[in-house]
């Protein structure tokens, strides 16, 4: 076990440092002058040859002369002892900037995955128990209405219902502006406004986690010791929730880590849409505002949070079923 | 047995016969023995696959709305570089040519709006259709009250016009550039004999040949001490510019910048007639020949036809010209997109006393006095923010997000199937290497990851590139899973004898994987294709829907919603998001539908007996 799981954590050391190797290329090929851009305001203080002289010493001092590969070396040693290097637009180090958009991230993405699972646990065991019934015929429609529509549509049509037509929710926002409370009051602000999102989060994940949740229980329901069970005279309920949904756990964990991978990069267009300030609406920012060095940092985080999840699903089926040998 | 042909004996009734034909319903079942001795696998997929009704509505509509985006743009072209302010956001329907009945026969003057028309008849009425509402709050159908009998309107561009038989002045509509306050020297007037509104400005002339300017005079170019005050009987507004026909029959520039519009062509005689279009102005002198001026485009504006009757009077819409002949018949060029040059043939064959044009509708009125319009009916689904109509983008996007979907499927198809069915077939060293890569690409965070591609290597591309370059990314990124399939798969069908006997035979080993191997696993790849498929069309959106993906003027179904994030869109202009997410919607529905309804064809175990 131990060396697979050091087999696994070398991979994901190389596959990080491929990934940056080659998102650090990628950055390096858009034109662009940093150097040039600092001194851009006080250009007119200086003279021609004070500007040039300035203009060198800035460029050696950034090491843009050096080739890619140096300029790499830099960097990733600076990103291994937790510098990420700074923020061009707000001229701040990122791994500051960074700490309030990921705590939101993760606050919000938690109740969403709460909600979401409450809601698709039951409902995919109820559809399985009960297949091909009239329920779990529409649910199953449903779902595959659920997860055809993009959450752009989900949240368009949620906001023109309930926070235009209706006005029961706000917009846009995470807190009412200029609002000085604390504590609880504050807190009850603060869900009054993600309201809406976590609505929509939660709505746009339902469709593919029932289907998940059902398919592994119709599996787990078709097999022989269920009917075993059966034939010892068990009743229904600890069957299906003793010895199916035991087994049928397997995937479903799987989902549920997966999903947690997905918490940073999913909420993406949930945040976007209703401007709240999280990891998807900064990464967004800085793209859009062509602030690579955040955006490269937020993207190595991505990475490692797909890595470490990955590892984690294949460790935790061992967990779970301890048939399954993860050291092929 | 007995109780089949008494089956068959009942009659059955036409759309019975046709619902089974379509759906495959009501065939007799046959039992599993049965079933597996008569029919080949491809026969019992189709079978299962038409038995099931939901799949199969889902592949018809699939298919409808397939064929109209192929189809589509036939019909509907697409102008990449079409914009017109001057129909922005109109809600959808088809009202602007919607003469009222009551209208017919009593039609005094017609004049005509961007999105609407006011007619007034012949005993002081008002008459309005078309989109009325300029804004939330600004909507032209509240006419001010007891204005009088009305002898004359003017539509503008956003405000109205009318004048009424004791020679007073009103003016209702958009006021931001004050074109609808009535200064006090002309709301002093009495003698006034024509009134013109045009874009943000409005122009009165008096019976004594001077003419008065109100509205936004920073746009429009008017000089107020023009040498021609007290000569005037006619004028015309372009979009910023103002015209005016002298009593001697002169055609005058009454602005005091040096432009396009003050080369007037010398005139062999005397003109009768003045019109102007957005950017251009036309004359037409007594001997019938029609000149035209000014900006003159390539919509042809300049290019009228020859005229064998002479010309009695003119008209000019938008970037188009209408003409009226002293025969009563009607001749239009310039600018046809909307039909709004091409004379229909009831206005050809009727006799015609007065022709009205504005923007892109025509109105004729016949001797009978009944209405013939023409020209720009309205939009079905509306007009987005740079008035271009809807429905066309949403045809030609369609054919833009499938294109973009059916390519990067057949890419990350390709990807997959030939790193599965490697890694699957040949094992050891080669799966471990392929198997690692496939870990790499399925650990890259998707929508990030597309999106950085697009922001870094997008900048130097030009908008075709960015096409190209997202069905790559899409492709190059959605095969991982495709690719396990596959090799799970062929794991399965290396073991089986006739692979041990083509290799008994002496077969290479690539001809067994690809000739041999793949096709026993090809109904996977389909299922897998079709549901790639329709997340290739979502993340298409979702990315164009960030202003990551294809970017515009180019339509697809995600970058027509890019800029709908905002509640005055979301609730004003329901319109510009509502269809395109409906269509996109349903679209993505039915493929997956169709690939779900497929998958339990495919493979019996899912399909519970």
């Amino acid at each position: 076990m131990i060396k697979y799981i050091s087999k696994r954590i070398m991979f994901m050391v190389f596959v990080f440092f491929i990934m940056s190797l080659v998102m650090f290329f990628l950055y390096n090929l858009i034109p662009g002058d940093p150097a040039r851009a600092e001194l851009e305001p006080i250009k007119n203080t200086l003279t021609l040859e004070e500007y040039q002289r300035r203009y060198e010493s800035l460029r050696a001092q950034m090491g843009l002369d050096d080739p890619t590969i140096v300029k790499y070396g830099k960097w990733i040693g600076g990103v291994l002892q937790g510098d990420l290097g700074n923020s061009i637009r707000y001229k701040k180090p990122v791994i500051d900037l960074v700490k309030e958009p990921m705590k939101n991230t993760i606050f919000i993405n938690i109740f969403a995955m709460m909600l979401a699972l409450g809601i698709t646990i039951p409902l995919g065991i109820i559809c399985a128990v009960k297949r091909n019934s009239l329920f779990d015929n529409s649910v199953q429609v449903g779902t595959i209405v659920g997860y055809s529509l993009p959450p752009f549509i989900i949240a368009l049509i949620s906001i023109f219902l309930f926070a235009v037509t209706l006005g029961w929710f706000p917009v846009s926002g995470m807190n009412t502006p200029n609002f000085k409370g604390t504590g609880l009051a504050f807190f009850v602000d603060r869900m009054y406004h993600l309201a809406l999102p976590l609505f929509v989060m939660t709505l746009s994940s339902l469709g593919g986690m029932t289907r998940y949740v059902r398919a592994a229980m119709i599996e787990s329901l078709r097999m022989d010791y269920i009917r075993t069970a059966r034939a010892k005279g068990l009743r229904e309920k600890v069957v299906i929730y003793s010895h199916a949904w035991r087994n049928a756990l397997l995937p479903v964990i799987t989902l549920i880590i997966g999903w947690f991978i997905n918490i940073f990069a999913g909420s993406l267009v949930v945040e976007e849409m209703f401007s709240l300030n999280g990891m998807g609406s900064f990464y967004m920012d800085a793209l859009r505002n062509q602030d690579y060095n955040i955006a490269l940092a937020v993207q190595m985080f991505y990475m490692i949070v797909a890595l470490v999840g990955n590892l984690v699903i294949d460790l935790s089926y061992g967990l779970v079923d301890p048939r399954v040998r993860v050291n092929r | 047995m007995n109780n089949e042909t008494n089956n068959k004996k009942k009659k059955k009734s036409f759309l019975h016969l046709l619902f089974i034909n379509m759906f495959g319903t009501g065939k007799q079942k046959l039992s599993m023995l049965e079933e597996e001795q008569m029919q080949g696998p491809i026969r019992n997929i189709v079978k299962n696959f038409k038995s099931n009704k939901i799949s199969m509505t889902g592949l018809i509509v699939f298919i409808l709305i397939f064929i109209g985006v192929i189809v589509g743009p036939f019909i509907f072209k697409l102008d990449l570089s079409y914009t017109e302010t001057s129909q922005q956001n109109v809600a959808p329907g088809q009202s602007f040519l919607k003469v009222p009945k009551s209208l017919n026969g009593k039609a005094e003057q017609i004049s005509v709006g961007p999105t609407f028309s006011i007619a007034v008849t012949d005993d002081g009425q008002l008459y309005m259709w078309g989109k009325t509402k300029i804004s939330k709050t600004i909507n032209l159908k509240y006419v001010p009250k007891q204005m009088g009998k009305i002898v004359r309107v003017s539509a503008g561009y956003d405000h109205i016009l009318a004048l009424n038989e004791e020679g007073k002045l009103f003016a209702w509509g958009s006021d931001r550039q004050r074109q609808c306050a009535i200064p006090s020297d002309v709301a002093g007037l009495t003698n006034i004999v024509d009134i013109v509104a045009g874009y943000q400005c409005s122009v009165v002339l008096t019976a004594d040949g001077k003419s008065y300017f109100f509205g936004n005079s920073s746009n429009n170019d008017y000089l107020t001490a023009h040498p021609y005050q007290g000569q005037l009987t006619k004028v015309a507004i372009t979009s910023d510019a103002v015209m005016g026909l002298t009593k001697d029959g002169q055609a005058v520039y009454l602005g005091s910048q040096k432009n396009s519009y003050n080369k007037v062509p010398e005139f062999k005689s005397k003109i009768i007639d003045i019109a102007t279009t957005a950017s251009t102005m036309a004359a037409v002198d007594d001997q019938g020949q029609v000149y035209v001026w000014g900006n003159v485009s390539e919509r042809g504006e300049g290019r009228f036809p020859a005229f064998d009757e002479k010309i009695t009077s003119l008209q000019g819409g938008r970037y188009h010209y209408a003409a009226l002949t002293e025969n009563g018949n009607v001749y239009a060029w310039g600018y046809d997109n909307y039909n709004q040059a091409t004379v229909p043939d009831k206005v050809t064959d009727a006799d015609i006393k007065a022709v009205y044009t504005g923007f892109y509708q025509n109105y004729a009125i016949t001797e009978d006095g009944s209405v013939l319009p023409w020209g720009l009916k309205g939009y079905i689904l509306g007009s987005d923010e740079l008035g271009r109509d809807i429905l066309n983008r949403i045809v030609n996007g369609g054919r833009m997000s499938m294109t973009i979907g059916a390519i990067s499927v057949v890419i990350s198809t390709f990807i997959g199937v030939i790193i599965g069915s490697l890694s699957g077939f040949f094992g050891g060293k080669v799966d471990m290497v392929l198997q690692r890569v496939v870990e790499i690409v399925s650990a890259l965070p998707f929508l990030p990851f597309a999106m950085i591609l697009s922001a870094l290597l997008g900048n130097s591309l030009t908008s075709t590139q960015r096409i190209y370059l997202m069905m790559v990314v899409l492709g190059v990124l959605q095969w991982p899973s495709l690719s396990r399939l596959v090799r799970a798969q062929v794991l399965a069908a290396r073991e089986m004898e006739f692979v041990t006997a083509a290799k008994a035979v002496g077969i290479k080993s690539m001809t067994i994987v690809f000739k041999h191997i793949l096709p026993n696993v090809i109904s996977v790849i389909i299922v897998s294709a079709t549901l790639d498929f329709a997340t290739c069309m979502l993340i298409e959106a979702t990315l164009s829907y960030l202003g990551f993906g294809v970017p515009a003027p180019q339509p697809t179904w995600g970058n027509m919603l890019y800029g709908s994030n905002n509640s005055i869109v979301i609730q004003n202009f329901w319109w510009r998001w509502v269809f395109t997410s409906i269509i996109l919607g349903i679209c993505v529905i039915c493929i997956n539908l169709t690939g779900d309804g497929l998958r339990d064809a495919i493979d019996p175990k899912s399909q519970e007996r």
